[in-house]
């Protein structure tokens, strides 16, 4: 990716020897002109609101009453005299480990199928991208909560009980409706393996490689940074995870707890409670977890992402 | 000199005509009504029945005002409770709103709420029984009005009852004579007896009531202790476990509508609930449902009260305060209306209407009536309107008892779990 970014600001001054600073000038406002929409809302709808939330979570904002300042305590609250909110981190620590592993392997499964399929790739392609873009809908968490709620589909079928009304198997049922979205993931897989040559996957077919060997000696190294674009996108994804446990659980993170997300508690601290600068103090914890996960993911990828341009050099 | 004093006048000139062109405009535009309707936002919370009648209702207002369009819209309480909550604070409260005793103190304190003796002239609340008005008033300001007067009931199955051979409940049974019931009807009808009391913070208030305590004490801090709780507590999870009340599974999926309480999904002989929607049973409960007191403490005191079911509130930067206020008083003292609205949100406050309809109430109204009726002067009058953090506590109460039902924590761990977070919600 590096490589092919040049210095755009050098190029233009080589295109453009006598530019003068006031023609410049004028482009470049031209240029803020045609941003401005983005800048706007950048800063309104998104940094704005970002910098409000980091005030508010030093104070004790109610929604309804001006806020107070009241120093690190919503933050020292949460980590030493709410433990709500350590159920509600594992509760999410657990989602993300089930879920992502399982959706990208389901993914990467699915596109490796559809990628030697002639005939009917597009249809199976669109078919299996759908639950994606219907997934998020509270529509479908509902149904998703009458499916495996007692008396519903899977306890008629399995006999097993409502699902999502024992502990242990909630958090599973919210996991599978995010596995079942495993489209996006999918689609980006397809067009990493369309990358690879088909001579090195040949050249291993003359030298006597299997199929598995070839799928962990070729597969597996040629398409690391595209399993490592999914994995830190679906795990950003999964800690925000929201709507299938609202709908599932009616809003209360049950039974026990055991859906209790992150984003969930967060939610129920400010808009149940009214305790806005608490919220607002959790969010930015998440942020900072977020960012702390995904630098250690970047980490990580030293040791297994193999960039192609790597080996040029 | 001069013509500084000129140009000055000139402004002031200018101005006042701008202001006489504008205060023109409006005018006349309010009186030939070509600013078009007053349109009303009124949401509430409540079952299918309640939206039945308060379409109706609201109609017959529409047909008698013509210049009012009143757009309704309705939830189920707990979602109404942080829809609210979040217009509210984002200032796009609906000009009329249903308020719950729990609500009023956060939301007037907070100056969501317009002070309603300014519409006097809309909205007459003189036959109005004084105490049951008072407990609208914040800081003696009357921001809500109450619609109605409810009082907690065990509704049961009438069927299932008489097919276990139980004796209808009578006003001053106790808590022991009621567990002896859950376990008969359990024993001889293969069906839980009742819902599992232990995650309602209102069959508790009832309870420690019976007892001589109560919620919060006068100061705004709790009136009771783990000790407490830990014992209501240990006392419903041995039913549980005993399965003669409803199990974990069953008990969780409880959101406050009726439809996923255990009785409406057929899963136990009785709940606890409010009187008011209690109907919404009916349509749940083919058989048939019977309306019976709270039990009551082992010596026999009262802990179930009369309380208002709920209130109206208008909004404090509704652009209609008038047209909001006569759409309350209509729903409140108007005949035609209280005969539509029956008892659905509990037995009218308007005394005169109370009995004007008393005679004309049908079906369900008349049996929440006859309720009413036999507990009537038997009970202890109500406690001063909780604080704003209860409402949150509600909730949290619902989960602390959520672990004791599935068996990670003890009785004791959740009931101290409990206070913790109640000392923290009422500090803030």
């Amino acid at each position: 990716m590096t490589t092919t970014q040049s210095p755009t600001t050098a190029a233009d001054k080589g295109v453009h020897p006598t530019d003068r600073p006031a023609r410049r000038r004028r482009r470049e406002g031209a240029a803020w002109v045609f941003l401005s929409p983005w800048v706007l809302g950048a800063c309104v709808l998104t940094l704005l609101p970002m910098a409000v939330s980091l005030y508010l979570s030093f104070t004790d904002y109610d929604l309804f009453n001006a806020p107070n300042w009241v120093g690190l305590r919503n933050y020292t609250q949460m980590f030493t005299e709410d433990p709500r909110y350590w159920r509600s981190v594992v509760a999410t620590l657990t989602y993300v480990v089930i879920a992502v592993p399982l959706q990208l392997a389901l993914a990467l499964l699915v596109a490796l199928a559809l990628k030697n399929m002639r005939r009917g790739r597009g249809f199976y392609r669109s078919a299996f991208y759908a639950p994606s873009l219907l997934g998020a809908s509270m529509s479908i968490a509902l149904v998703w909560r009458a499916i495996f709620n007692d008396g519903g589909t899977v306890d008629n079928l399995l006999g097993a009980g409502g699902w999502v009304n024992r502990p242990g198997w909630a958090l599973l049922a919210v996991a599978l409706l995010t596995v079942w979205q495993f489209g996006a993931p999918m689609v980006i897989f397809l067009a990493g393996l369309q990358q690879i040559p088909g001579e090195l996957y040949e050249a291993a077919e003359v030298d006597g490689a299997g199929a598995w060997r070839r799928f962990l000696s070729i597969t597996v190294p040629m398409l690391s940074p595209v399993i490592f674009f999914n994995l830190v996108l679906q795990t950003i994804q999964a800690f925000q995870v929201f709507t299938p446990a609202f709908a599932i659980s009616a809003g209360k993170g049950g039974p026990a707890d055991s859906t209790l997300f992150y984003t969930l508690y967060l939610y129920d601290r400010g808009f149940v409670a009214s305790h806005m600068g608490y919220a607002s103090a959790m969010a930015w914890v998440l942020l900072l977890a977020i960012g702390a996960v995904t630098a250690i993911l970047f980490r990580t990828s030293r040791s297994w992402v193999f960039y192609a341009s790597e080996g040029d050099r | 000199m001069p013509g500084n004093r000129t140009r000055k006048s000139c402004a002031t000139a200018v101005v006042l005509a701008l202001c006489a062109a504008l205060a023109g405009c409006s005018g006349t535009d309010e009186a030939s009504g070509v600013s078009g309707q007053a349109v009303l936002r009124y949401t509430w919370w409540g079952n299918p029945d309640r939206a039945a009648r308060t379409q109706a209702a609201v109609e017959l207002f529409e047909k008698q005002n013509p210049g009012i369009d009143v757009q309704t819209s309705f939830a189920g309480y707990e979602a109404y409770k942080q829809k609210l909550a979040t217009q509210a604070a984002g200032g796009d409260a609906p000009d009329v709103m249903q308020l719950d005793y729990r609500m009023i103190d956060q939301y007037a304190s907070g100056g969501v709420l317009l002070d309603l003796a300014g519409q006097r002239s809309a909205l007459d609340t003189g036959e109005f029984e004084p105490g049951l008005l008072a407990t609208g008033k914040v800081d003696g300001k009357q921001y809500a009005v109450p619609q109605g007067r409810g009082t907690e009931t065990m509704v049961y199955d009438t069927e299932k009852w008489q097919a276990a051979g139980v004796e209808p409940p009578r006003v001053g049974w106790t808590w022991s004579e009621w567990a002896d019931a859950m376990r008969k009807v359990t024993a001889r009808t293969g069906v839980p007896g009742g819902t599992d009391p232990g995650q309602s913070e209102d069959a508790f208030e009832i309870w420690l009531r019976g007892q001589g305590r109560s919620l919060y004490t006068g100061d705004r801090q709790l009136g009771f202790d783990a000790d407490d709780l830990t014992r209501w507590w240990t006392f419903t999870d041995k039913l549980r476990r005993e399965g003669v009340v409803s199990s974990a599974e069953q008990t969780t999926q409880i959101d406050g509508t009726v439809e996923n309480t255990p009785l409406g999904r057929g899963k136990a002989a009785s709940d606890v609930n409010w009187d008011a929607p209690a109907s919404g049973y009916l349509a749940l409960v083919p058989t048939g449902i019977s309306l019976a007191p709270m039990p009551a403490g082992e010596d026999g005191t009262p802990g179930q009260y009369f309380k208002p079911s709920m209130f109206m509130g208008v909004a404090a930067d509704s652009g209609h305060p008038e047209e909001s206020a006569r759409l309350i008083d209509f729903m409140l003292n108007d005949r035609e209306a209280a005969k539509i609205l029956g008892a659905t949100r509990g037995i009218p406050v308007n005394e005169s209407i109370r009995e004007d309809i008393a005679a004309d109430l049908k079906d369900f109204d008349k049996t929440i009536y006859d309720y009413q009726a036999t507990v009537e002067g038997k009970l202890n009058p109500p406690p001063q309107a909780p604080p704003s953090g209860d409402s949150a506590l509600q909730t949290t109460f619902q989960r602390d008892y959520d672990q004791v039902s599935y068996e990670r924590m003890s009785p004791r761990e959740a009931a101290e779990n409990y206070i913790t977070e109640a000392k923290a919600e009422l500090r803030s």
